[in-house]
């Protein structure tokens, strides 16, 4: 069905331009109002969620035409779901997944982004959707970890492919088994034998490449008996937990983020943050964590025919109500010493950091220029360092800083944990 | 309808050839209409040097705010005003704003709020252009349509920048109607065309006394948001009557004691909408309400200065309503469903809820004059809507209208809707024909109403305006570059 079972979704599409501002509630000012970052940058009405919602409706009708604009349009979106958001506070209609099918439709076309293919060339070659330099767990010497393909575990860690390969993110991998491992849980990882989630190349319109992804990390989970995953990638986290029970993939797979399962490990005393990280922190709400997080609701029915745009069974949309907020920012009040204060696009609303959908890789100068625009936020509020829950997010945002010279210091919420547990 | 590379190439000289498009796969983003190109100018300067252009090269133009709705000629040079979003001044003194077309209406409302001040918020929602001219639920308090535009920076059809009243005179934008230039009865036009020829680039909206917190205290997540709190001395209700008569007579009476912050006649199927997350649920509410009112109603917020006001405004409220046979929405007095409506109303003017969400479309007949009068002939208008309801063609609301008095109800706006799915043509071809009838008898039994297209009509019934309207628009615009049109949002 694609793109065309959206067709009266895209159609109700009224043009309000809610899509383009947080909540109206929410708007605090005349700074910080806008929600989306590619119409922010763009500013042609096309590069917002409804623009794109207009534009799919009318190639549904006349035809699909592939103009450099149109791969442009497509392509400078992080897919970050903030624009569903907004609109879902007053409509009822799909945004997000009209927007996934477009993509894959120009990717089934081969309308594909030569960074994206290059990308995805890597993954299928080497499982990663980064550049496999040396062995993917190569992070864990010495640490005395589970392997999760040679004995049975309940807890899977998925630790991701940035945190694998990147040496300046490894760090995040190895806080999260510290905090695993003083927690006492019962966990392995998958070493060098771990493959992407394939939730970013689904992200960038790559469906099928997602989903051998998908049945790859099932495949191992199940041999391994793993009942729960936990990871510290919103990415990832976004991807098992969401994609993988949207194609009936997950099973009863628990999928946790490590925010979560700290949380509850603060909660049970199993994990006690005895010592004090004297910061005044601002937290980023990761958009695979936070409004794309919330469960994926299965549905199937039709249109009711008549006056309204109602379907039998009742359908439930997801407007990012669901997602994990709480969690992260419990996990920093438990923290002494620390300091929260909240930043002015918060929880279902919060700004991206600029690199979702592929855009680190298609269009690196929008990302930095999205990431700039939140180190702005931040800096607004007095915070000493910003906290996110994402090793993309941190990536990003740790370049915008570096460019701009913000003196701002930028974690990834393990790192603080890992510093109130010691 | 592709521009000569000339043209083009003129207008990317102006704005820069990352701000206009003339690619064919942009435009259903804007509307069902080929435009020759859209662009997108930063300031006043650059709007001017296009509209000279499209002067010297006789190619129609129209400026677009937020970019709701409008009506467009094929082949038109779509001016889409986004880049132009500053707030130009806030003036808490002489209480007036200045802005340009792009900044929305929540933008601004959040700002005033935090100085103890508010604007008056269209009817088409806080998500539109700030300095749009228009009615909204606050017109109560704040007034509507040009009574809230002071003084207005214009770059004419043909390319002149003109300064109306007082900053023609002296840089100064207090005032719309002079010392300087008064241009209002063109620059505001409120009889068709209803629509300014040229390009509003900045203007001087009147701001009001905002009694309320500096932001409301927003609790939950999209779409269940919530008061953590009723802000003190604010209260909203709804009140159901026993006649359309006694619901009148009480909303003159609240106009006269001046007591109202926000008096807005809602249907319960608006009030449904607001209060509801789901068009399910909105059917459900709906059907809940329409048992438990006594007949047509009003929504109402006060808001007292200080706590002595309030209780005293709550005092006349009651006495007012007691005596017009009144009663209360009860399950609407529950404070989280109270604080709802108290943001959906005042932050939002509630709009997208109640008019998109149902079917994708709303088709609407805005008749302004004496309440009491237009209600009569909003009864009719409702009655007509009853067979399209029995066919299920357009959304059931019970045939209702709805309605506000404007500055203490001393003029008043009746308004009816009909929502539809506009890819059903028989409900589009049903709806539009009623609108037609329904327009046509507002205008034939004298009433103010907007009739796209029938200019001519209107103008003989209103002393030939048509005729000196058109002659002033050959004079202001010589090379027709301002296409005539429906009202932009």
């Amino acid at each position: 069905m694609g793109l065309e079972q959206y067709k009266g979704d895209m159609e109700m599409c009224c043009r309000c331009s809610a899509c383009k501002f947080v909540p109206m509630q929410r708007v605090a000012g005349f700074k910080f109002a806008n929600v989306c970052p590619s119409i922010s940058r763009y500013n042609f009405h096309s590069y917002s969620g409804g623009g794109r919602l207009n534009i799919g409706s009318a190639m549904l009708k006349n035809g699909f035409n592939y103009t450099p604009r149109l791969l442009d349009i497509v392509y400078n979106c992080q897919m970050c779901g903030a624009c569903g958001v907004s609109c879902n506070y007053a409509m009822d209609m799909e945004v997000m997944e009209p927007l996934y099918e477009f993509r894959i439709k120009c990717v089934e076309d081969g309308k594909t982004h030569p960074a994206l293919d290059k990308v995805i060339t890597g993954l299928r070659k080497h499982g990663s959707m980064v550049p496999a330099k040396g062995k993917r767990g190569d992070w864990a010497t010495g640490l005395d970890l589970k392997d999760a393909t040679r004995e049975k575990v309940d807890v899977l860690y998925h630790v991701g492919c940035l945190t694998s390969y990147d040496r300046n993110l490894q760090k995040l991998a190895k806080a999260t088994a510290k905090i695993l491992q003083k927690a006492g849980v019962d966990f392995g990882i998958a070493g060098d034998a771990e493959t992407s989630s394939g939730g970013r190349a689904y992200q960038m319109g790559y469906k099928e490449d997602s989903l051998n992804q998908a049945r790859k990390n099932m495949a191992l989970i199940r041999q391994a008996g793993v009942k729960t995953v936990v990871t510290a990638s919103a990415e990832a986290y976004h991807a098992f937990k969401v994609l993988y029970d949207k194609f009936n993939l997950k099973g009863s797979l628990k999928v946790l983020h490590i925010s979560e399962y700290i949380d509850q490990l603060f909660k049970d005393g199993k994990l006690k943050p005895r010592k004090k990280v004297d910061l005044t922190v601002t937290y980023h709400d990761p958009c695979h964590l936070g409004r794309l997080g919330e469960p994926w609701i299965h549905w199937q029915g039709k249109k009711i025919p008549g006056d309204r745009f109602v379907f039998d069974p009742p359908k439930v949309y997801r407007r990012g109500t669901q997602g994990v907020y709480e969690a992260p920012r419990n996990v920093l009040k438990s923290i002494a010493g620390i300091r929260l204060t909240e930043m002015t696009r918060i929880r279902e609303y919060a700004w991206c950091c600029g690199a979702g959908g592929g855009v680190s890789e298609s269009n690196p100068e929008f990302a930095q220029w999205t990431a700039r625009e939140r180190i702005a936020e931040a800096e607004s509020t007095g915070a000493d360092a910003m906290v996110t829950a994402c090793p993309w997010c941190e990536k990003t945002f740790s370049e915008a800083i570096e460019a701009t010279g913000s003196h701002l210091k930028v974690y990834d919420i393990v790192e603080l944990v890992e510093q109130a547990i010691e | 309808m592709a521009l000569s590379k000339d043209i083009y190439a003129a207008l990317e000289d102006v704005v820069g050839a990352e701000y206009i498009c003339d690619d064919p796969v942009i435009m259903p983003s804007y509307h069902a209409t080929e435009f020759a190109a859209i662009v997108l100018p930063e300031n006043t300067a650059q709007v001017q040097a296009i509209v000279k252009l499209c002067n010297k090269h006789r190619l129609q133009i129209r400026p677009v705010c937020t970019g709701w709705t409008g009506k467009f000629p094929k082949g038109v040079l779509y001016l889409d005003l986004r880049r132009m979003n500053r707030i130009v001044e806030i003036n808490e003194k002489n209480m007036y704003a200045v802005v340009e077309p792009y900044v929305i209406t929540a933008q601004l409302q959040a700002e005033l709020m935090k100085r103890g001040l508010h604007l008056n918020v269209k009817g088409a929602g806080s998500n539109c252009s700030a300095m749009l001219r228009g009615h909204g639920h606050l017109d109560q308090t704040t007034s509507g349509d040009d009574r809230n535009h002071l003084a207005i920076e214009w770059v004419t059809p043909a390319g002149d920048i003109v300064r109306s009243g007082s900053l023609g005179s002296a840089d100064e934008w207090f005032c719309g109607d002079g010392p300087g230039p008064s241009l209002r009865s063109i620059l505001t036009s409120a009889v068709p065309p209803g629509v300014t020829p040229g390009v509003f680039t900045k203007a001087a909206m009147k701001i009001y006394h905002w009694p309320g917190p500096t932001r409301f205290p927003i609790e939950g997540t999209s779409p269940n948001y919530y008061l953590s709190e009723i802000p003190p001395n604010f209260m909203a209700r709804y009140f159901s009557f026993p006649s359309v008569e006694k619901m009148w007579q009480a909303e003159l009476k609240i106009g006269e004691s001046e007591i109202a912050f926000e008096l807005m006649g809602f249907n319960v199927a608006m009030v449904a909408a607001n209060i509801t997350t789901s068009n399910e649920e909105e059917e459900k509410t709906f059907k809940r309400l329409s048992k438990e009112v006594q007949g047509p109603g009003f929504f109402i917020i006060l808001a007292g200065n200080s706590a002595a006001d309030f209780e005293y405004k709550k005092r006349v409220l009651h006495h007012i309503v007691n005596e017009a046979g009144g009663e209360s929405l009860a399950s609407l007095e529950d404070p989280r469903t109270e604080g709802v409506l108290l943001c959906q109303c005042i932050r939002i003017s509630a709009s997208i809820r109640e008019t998109f969400r149902p079917g994708g479309a709303f088709s609407s007949i805005p008749v302004m004059g004496q309440r009491d009068l237009t209600i009569k002939w909003a009864i009719g208008a409702g009655k007509a809507k009853e067979p399209l309801i029995e066919k299920g063609l357009i959304v059931d609301d019970g045939g209702a209208f709805f309605g506000w008095g404007v500055e203490q109800g001393h003029l008043g706006k009746t308004e009816i809707f009909c929502k539809f799915d506009p890819q059903n043509p028989v409900a589009k071809k049903a709806v539009e024909d009623w609108h037609g009838e329904q327009s046509a008898r507002a205008f034939k039994e004298r009433y103010f109403a907007l009739l796209a297209g029938q200019n001519e009509e209107i103008g003989r019934g209103l002393s030939n305006y048509h005729l000196w309207w058109n002659k002033i628009q050959k004079e202001l615009d010589p090379n027709r570059v301002s296409p005539e049109g429906g009202t932009l949002v």
